[in-house]
């Protein structure tokens, strides 16, 4: 199997908040989601997406931390601050440009999503991805993101909104395709 | 696509000291598989892992599956029977004492002994719930009629299921929800949705549903809502609530007179075809318009899509099947799929999305008021006897046809029924016109109401029995696609819980009737007999054993030998289920829906739910996570009708019809229709917008018209708008 990424496609989301539940359900998590859904325009259209950790190559969380806390797993999944070293300072939390990282105040410690790292190690979709009733995310291995990346291109040659190195953090592992994909899209008949 | 060599690494590395129990949830018709994680060391249940190996869902859930495990030892469950002492307490949470199971069967029977000696035997009633396995479904029906001996049984379904099954009735000849199995679906070339808030409803569907356009594939969806699913639609049909009939016949209209149709299957394959042309004749895309409110051009370009779609597949809901002429909806949709012949062949067909677990199941095996094991029918004397035969009384025995679900209040009102015994359903918050079912409630002489919570509907109740939830009894259940599959009991009974069988069971014993119900002895004793008794009817169980559906993971009825394998699609052979073998194209005059809007009450109600509730609400409210996403029920309002009204986002407003009146906080949002408002139906007492709609039914399936009624808002003086 070869490496595995999220992908999100924004323009499934129905608001379900699936993502979230699911993510209480994970291990360790104390039954607190660490991802988030947001209405884009709630007095217009039911139009939601989600808001996930980006898992960002060089991610200014683990680069604002003074203490070192926040860890980067080989598989690229940026981890929930360390018990042992977070000092509370929530640099994390000002320094993220995308609002992931909260803030514990009984335990003087940050968490955040590390991509359901116990799962996905073992090659188990993270909860979010695997319950997402949609398809907004998709966990999938490289060579089928390379084919969605072929067939829906948009018309500067781009396609996703994380992939492009002049956008806020930059490169990411998450990978997310914009809402409106569709409208390129050939019609059978 | 079986993965379960993760459930392997879950148990063994997530969690250990964990077993998994792979088993599906509780709630909607999809009936998605889940496993449930149980602590090995207290054997109970808590958590949930995804499933991967159920085709239906692939391990994907929606956020009610997800956190559906909570129900199980919830702090609210009722852990000893309940009697009430106070009758002047009927109504709410109060004047109940705990008893012994003793008490409250003994107590249970002789009130019912003597009714019966009193005023007849059909002074009692039974009211069901399609929620429950098919074995608790069968057996309910036998309860009444073999141990209770009245003919007053019928279930929730009717408020669900039952213009679905009406209707397909009398098109194709057999109720079963899908011609196709859901794994169809996304290969199809053309959706056409009608009255569906997939997206909310069934989630689970959405990700066939979105694989459809992103192969290039039409979705066409039609609600007077701007739905998440038809955000996203090709076209979205935003029609008036209650006027589908005339938007349907428009399209046959146009399918004809276009020439997308297929004679050589309308010759030889259906009967009805020159009457219908008759009909939607009158049917222009002007008319249509005029009625509907659909723009001239959307309907012409619906017609043109799904008349060249090389396949199709048409799928309705409750917006269709909750009308004063929900029969006649869903077979004016179903003729789209005969006057083109996209029926009878993989990737084309019709299907109703089913809106109870077993909603299926639940009216297969004989809990309707004319209905018997096997769909067949009790005003058919052969029927009968077959049935009688089974259950080893007279054919003179068996109880009459009784009433439907609604119909059903009106008799206790006037004390024809003068007892009712309650089970899996939450009717004071589901029924249409609560404050007159309300009150036939409380005109009962006595009432038994079995649940595992203390529902609103239980708080009427002389006596509450605890029931054990999904997850503490084996059984199975047939999910939307007309594919049986298996419940797994993964944790004991409850406290002192007890299976609806095990209780009725009991009471039947107890009622002198014990000698047709003792031989069954487990939830697997009775499938064998739905099996016997449903053998040769039109939904054949015969050939579906325990094992069959571990090995296929689910077979599709009709099953009707050992060796059969079930049948996923149906009509391969063109086949259809009347006499003839053919289908029937309905010729369906429009008529409006039963209430409409005049000036004292100028707006549109219709109803519905949202992602985060179930049903009557009963068990999704008391889940946290759930009640945090959406903790009360909101008026869905049209900016452009809120400046009309001078009433704000969040303002608090009264809501009033002619039956009755509630107050809730504004939504304001676009994504609805100016002259309609919607509230979901999900909540009890006070805020229960049941209290408002229409009792109107359906001639043929005495489904209430839920979804249309004549509304108004009501502004407060004081607005109440709540800031921050």
């Amino acid at each position: 199997m070869g490496k595995q990424v999220l992908y999100i496609e924004m323009d499934n989301c129905i608001g379900c908040r699936s993502c979230l539940a699911a993510c209480t359900q994970c291990g360790g998590h104390d039954n607190r989601n660490r991802n988030y859904v947001l209405d884009v325009d709630p007095f217009i259209s039911r139009q939601t997406i989600p808001l996930m950790c980006l898992h960002c190559v060089n991610p200014a969380c683990a680069r604002s931390c003074p203490a070192q806390a926040i860890q980067i797993a080989d598989t690229g999944a940026v981890l929930s601050a360390l018990v042992e070293k977070c000092i509370g300072c929530q640099n994390c939390t000002i320094a993220c440009p995308y609002g992931i990282p909260k803030f514990d105040e009984e335990q003087n410690l940050m968490y955040k999503c590390d991509l359901c790292y116990d799962r996905t190690k073992e090659g188990i979709p993270p909860m979010c991805a695997s319950v997402c009733p949609t398809n907004t995310l998709q966990w999938i291995e490289e060579a089928e993101l390379e084919e969605k990346r072929a067939q829906i291109p948009l018309a500067n040659g781009k396609w996703t909104a994380s992939h492009d190195p002049d956008v806020l953090e930059g490169e990411t592992n998450v990978k997310i395709s914009l809402p409106g994909i569709l409208q390129g899209k050939q019609k059978l008949f | 696509m079986p993965k379960d060599k993760f459930l392997k690494v879950i148990e063994n590395k997530i969690h250990p000291n964990e077993k998994l129990v792979s088993t599906h949830c509780c709630y909607c018709g999809m009936q998605c598989g889940m496993n449930l994680r149980v602590d090995t060391t207290t054997n109970k249940i808590i958590g949930v892992e995804p499933r991967y190996d159920f085709p239906v869902n692939l391990g994907k859930m929606c956020p009610k599956g997800v956190t559906a495990y909570q129900q199980v030892n919830h702090p609210d469950r009722i852990q000893l029977p309940l009697i009430r002492t106070d009758a002047s307490l009927k109504g709410t949470a109060e004047g109940f004492r705990e008893a012994s199971w003793e008490e409250a069967l003994d107590l249970i029977v002789s009130k019912f002994k003597e009714l019966q000696h009193n005023y007849g035997k059909d002074t009692l009633s039974v009211y069901s719930g399609v929620s429950m396995t098919n074995e608790k479904c069968y057996l309910t029906g036998k309860f009444a009629r073999v141990a209770l001996q009245t003919r007053y049984i019928d279930y929730n379904g009717r408020f669900c299921m039952s213009s679905a099954a009406a209707g397909l009735n009398r098109s194709l000849g057999i109720d079963r929800g899908s011609t196709i199995p859901w794994t169809d679906i996304h290969q199809t070339d053309c959706l056409f949705l009608a009255g569906s808030n997939a997206a909310e409803c069934h989630p689970t569907s959405m990700f066939r549903i979105w694989e459809v356009q992103n192969r290039g594939g039409y979705l066409i969806v039609a609600d007077p809502r701007e739905t998440p699913l038809a955000r996203r639609a090709d076209i979205h049909l935003d029609l008036r609530p209650g006027t589908d009939l005339a938007l349907a016949n428009g399209i046959v209209h146009l399918l004809i007179k276009n020439g997308h149709i297929d004679e050589d299957f309308i010759r030889n394959h259906t009967n009805g075809f020159e009457e219908t042309k008759e009909v939607v004749a009158t049917f222009t895309p002007e008319y249509v318009s005029e009625i509907t409110g659909v723009s001239v051009e959307k309907i012409v370009r619906t017609a043109d899509i799904f008349g060249r779609a090389p396949d199709a597949i048409v799928m309705f809901c409750r917006g269709v099947e909750q009308q004063s002429k929900g029969t006649d909806n869903v077979s004016a949709y179903t003729n789209m799929s005969l006057v083109t012949g996209k029926i009878g062949r993989p990737k084309s067909g019709v299907a109703t999305l089913t809106g109870q677990g077993n909603g299926q199941g639940g009216r297969e095996h004989g809990q309707k008021a004319d209905q018997l094991p096997g769909y067949r029918k009790l005003d058919n004397p052969e029927h009968v006897r077959e049935i009688a035969c089974a259950w080893g009384i007279s054919a003179e025995e068996m109880p009459q046809k009784g009433v439907s679900a609604y119909e059903m209040f009106q008799l206790m009102k006037d004390k024809t029924i003068r007892s009712l015994y309650l089970l899996c359903s939450n009717p004071v918050v589901s029924a249409p016109n609560l404050n007159h079912v309300r009150e036939s409630l409380k005109s009962l002489d006595f009432m038994v109401c079995c649940d595992f919570y203390l529902s609103e509907s239980a708080e009427y109740a002389d006596v509450v029995l605890p029931v054990t939830t999904w997850a503490e009894d084996d059984g199975t259940t047939t999910n939307l696609e007309g594919r049986i599959i298996r419940h797994r009991q993964a944790q004991d009974w409850f406290a002192e819980s007890k299976p609806d069988w095990w209780i009725q069971i009991e009471i039947a014993k107890r009622m002198g009737r014990g000698q047709f119900f003792t031989h069954l002895k487990s939830p697997q004793d009775i499938f064998n007999e739905i099996r016997q008794v449903s053998k040769g009817g039109v939904a054949d169980y015969y050939g579906v054993t325990y094992e069959k559906i571990d090995q296929n993971n689910g077979v599709f009825w009709p099953c009707r030998e050992e060796g059969d394998e079930g049948q996923p699609h149906l009509f391969l052979d063109k086949k259809f289920y009347h006499p003839d073998g053919k289908a029937k194209i309905c010729a369906l005059p429009y008529r409006p829906p039963a209430e409409e809007p005049d000036e004292e009450y100028p707006l549109r109600l219709t109803t519905g739910r949202v992602v985060f509730h179930y049903l009557s609400g009963n068990q999704t409210r008391r889940i946290p996570f759930l009640t945090d996403m959406y903790p009360d029920p909101l008026l869905e309002v049209h900016p452009k009708t809120a400046t009309r009204y001078g009433i704000e986002h969040d303002e608090l407003v009264t809501l009033k019809t002619r039956r009755g009146e509630a107050q809730y906080r504004v939504k304001v949002i676009e994504a609805i229709r100016e002259d309609t408002v919607f509230v979901p139906y999900h909540w009890g007492k006070a805020q229960s917008i049941n209290l408002l709609t229409n009792p109107a039914l359906d001639p043929y399936s005495k489904m209430p018209e839920f979804k249309a009624c004549a509304a108004k808002i009501i502004k407060h003086k004081h607005g109440g708008v709540r800031h921050g």
